[in-house]
């Protein structure tokens, strides 16, 4: 009995000792103890794919066709969210050759509109741009050449309207495209905040 | 005859029923306390090819986690960042562009250099549930629950790793309760979010527009209670109707 109890107590200061406690950090895989069907051989979003050849799951639409809940030109109303690239002003800002002014039919400002652009503004432009937009955003600090643009001075602000939104789609000099982050609909918020914050600076 | 079994046999018997009792509990107990997902998966912090730190992008520079984590609202999938977001910002030019932590993004973006290989940055995947459970991100954030209640506080982390067991239990355990974790919607992806920093009057007045009752009636039924996390929730709850699903089918389709 001493034997049994000398020897379970080694065993057990062994185990303890290798198991450790819950929360402790480590870096292999978890371990997965009734692993059936954890794992499926499919198609899973942002995840490479050994089916096909170049190794990526995520699949660009085919040729000639639109993927659920994206908006093709002319089809009567824009979808709620899309990046659309159509040649229509809404999804490019221009008409023509030139950034054309006034905001889309089918996004009219209201509120709403104003609101959702508060919101995304500080969500995507604020830490360069500054809460204001008067250019010095806490990121701005990291980086001087050329200065973060000050969207409240006079020359931001005889922007077209559609300036500013190709500005957001395409970038500008060092400022990134937003074109796969943002809506087509949130640009259009953001140019409507835009706007709402150089009416109310002081000049 | 002479005596067949010495003494010491006599207690043979229930030394035998107690070792193996001894040894059974200790098992049970081990298993008990290591094959639970509280276990196996809390504390999986993987090697990133990028030693990202949300600690520094998120609370220093107080980035919204919907910059990078941008579909969250409208997915069921949270998606990380295309290498592009990190590149509007680490670019050439821009915010320490040659870090050699940085390694992974330049052969990913950048084409003038001779590491280019035009392979996005692998990042190694941690929160997953297994396949045969659906989960959907932007069902739980479009109704105030905030990323803090299933990754924990992922702004003060240096390395992100899995803070809860996002077992099927830690699932239900939310779906019976969720008066306890539920927030205004504008505060989601406010980690920090307490209840006083709540402005009592817009709160209410949001409440009465919401369930058409009147500001002071709402405000006198409440007089007696504190203005805590259980109270927000329950109203919150009450007004937007929340009813996270409990039958097996929600989550086993
Ligand atoms: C990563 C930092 C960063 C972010 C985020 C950012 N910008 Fe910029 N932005 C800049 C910099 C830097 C410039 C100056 C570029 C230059 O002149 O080369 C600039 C310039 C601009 C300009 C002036 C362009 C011109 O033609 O001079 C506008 C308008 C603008 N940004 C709008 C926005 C809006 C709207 C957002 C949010 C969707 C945004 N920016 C997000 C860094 C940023
Ligand atoms: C809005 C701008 C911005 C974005 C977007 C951004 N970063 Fe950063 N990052 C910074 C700043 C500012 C620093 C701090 C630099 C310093 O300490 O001087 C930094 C630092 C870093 C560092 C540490 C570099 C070093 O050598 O110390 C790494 C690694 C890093 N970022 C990775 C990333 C990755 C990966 C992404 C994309 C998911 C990303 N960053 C997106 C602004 C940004
Ligand atoms: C600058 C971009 C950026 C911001 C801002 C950001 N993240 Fe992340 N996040 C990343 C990247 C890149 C990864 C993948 C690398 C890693 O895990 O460190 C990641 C990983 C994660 C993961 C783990 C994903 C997995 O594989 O399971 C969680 C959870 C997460 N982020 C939550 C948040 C939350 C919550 C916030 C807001 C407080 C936030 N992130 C802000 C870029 C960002
Ligand atoms: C109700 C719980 C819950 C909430 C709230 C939640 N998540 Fe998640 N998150 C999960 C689960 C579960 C997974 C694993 C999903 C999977 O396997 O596809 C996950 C995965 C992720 C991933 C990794 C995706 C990948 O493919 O690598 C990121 C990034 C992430 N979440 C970010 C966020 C952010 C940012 C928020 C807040 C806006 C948030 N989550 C809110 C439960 C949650
Ligand atoms: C912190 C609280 C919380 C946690 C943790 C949580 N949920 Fe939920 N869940 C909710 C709430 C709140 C709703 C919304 C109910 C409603 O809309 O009425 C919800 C809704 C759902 C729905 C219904 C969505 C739909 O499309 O109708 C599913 C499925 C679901 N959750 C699965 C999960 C799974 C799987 C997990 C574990 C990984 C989980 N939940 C963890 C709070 C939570
Ligand atoms: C709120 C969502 C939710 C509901 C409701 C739910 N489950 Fe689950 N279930 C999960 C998740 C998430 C997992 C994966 C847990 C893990 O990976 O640890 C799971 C895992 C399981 C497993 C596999 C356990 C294993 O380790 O192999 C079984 C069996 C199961 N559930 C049965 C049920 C039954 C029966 C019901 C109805 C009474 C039910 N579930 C309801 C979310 C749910």
């Amino acid at each position: 009995m001493r034997w049994f109890i000398l020897i379970v107590m080694l065993l057990g200061v062994m185990v303890l000792a290798g198991v450790g406690h819950r929360g402790q950090k480590f870096t292999s895989r978890p371990i997965e103890i009734f692993p059936d069907m954890d794992r499926q051989f499919k198609l899973k979003t942002q995840k490479p794919s050994e089916f096909f050849a170049d190794g990526s799951g995520s699949r660009k639409p085919v040729a000639g066709t639109v993927p659920i809940g994206f908006a093709v030109a002319g089809d009567g109303g824009p979808a709620e969210f899309t990046f659309s690239h159509g040649p229509e002003y809404a999804s490019t800002g221009m008409i023509g050759e030139y950034f054309g002014d006034g905001f889309p039919t089918e996004y009219p400002v209201d509120e709403a509109l104003i609101e959702r652009g508060r919101e995304r503004f500080k969500i995507n432009c604020s830490m360069c741009h500054g809460l204001s937009g008067n250019g010095v955003g806490i990121v701005s600090k990291y980086w001087t050449l050329p200065p973060t643009a000050n969207l409240l001075d006079s020359r931001v602000q005889a922007f077209p309207d559609g300036q500013i939104f190709w500005t957001i789609t395409h970038g500008k000099g060092l400022m990134g495209p937003y074109n796969g982050t943002i809506a087509v609909r949130d640009r259009w918020a953001i140019v409507s905040y835009v706007r709402a914050l150089q009416k109310t600076a002081q000049p | 005859m002479a005596n067949l079994f010495p003494r010491w046999t006599n207690e043979l018997p229930l030394k035998a029923v107690v070792c193996v009792a001894a040894l059974g509990g200790i098992v049970s107990g081990l298993v008990a306390y290591t094959a639970t997902p509280k276990y196996t998966r809390v504390g999986y912090m993987p090697e990133q090819p990028i030693p990202f730190d949300h600690s520094l992008h998120a609370q220093q520079l107080g980035m919204d986690c919907r910059y990078c984590h941008s579909f969250v609202e409208q997915s069921s999938h949270s998606n990380l960042p295309a290498d592009q977001v990190c590149w509007n910002c680490h670019g050439p030019g821009k915010v320490k562009p040659d870090s050699p932590k940085l390694q992974a993004l330049r052969e990913a973006m950048d084409e003038s250099s001779e590491d280019y290989t035009g392979r996005p940055v692998a990042w190694v995947q941690i929160h997953e549930t297994p396949d045969y459970a659906y989960f959907n991100h932007s069902a739980h954030v479009n109704r105030g629950v905030s990323c803090v209640e299933c990754h924990g506080q992922v702004n003060e982390m240096k390395v992100v790793y899995h803070a809860k067991p996002l077992s099927m239990s830690f699932c239900l355990d939310c779906h019976r309760n969720s008066e306890k974790v539920l927030r205004p919607l504008d505060q989601i992806t406010n980690l920090d979010w307490k209840a006083e920093d709540v402005d009592k009057d817009a709160f209410y007045a949001y409440l009465a527009d919401k369930t058409g009752k009147g500001v002071e009636d709402l405000k006198k039924a409440d007089s007696h209670k504190t203005f805590d996390r259980l109270l927000i929730g329950g109203h919150l709850k009450e007004a937007w109707n929340v009813h996270p699903p409990q039958d097996c089918t929600a989550c086993h389709r």
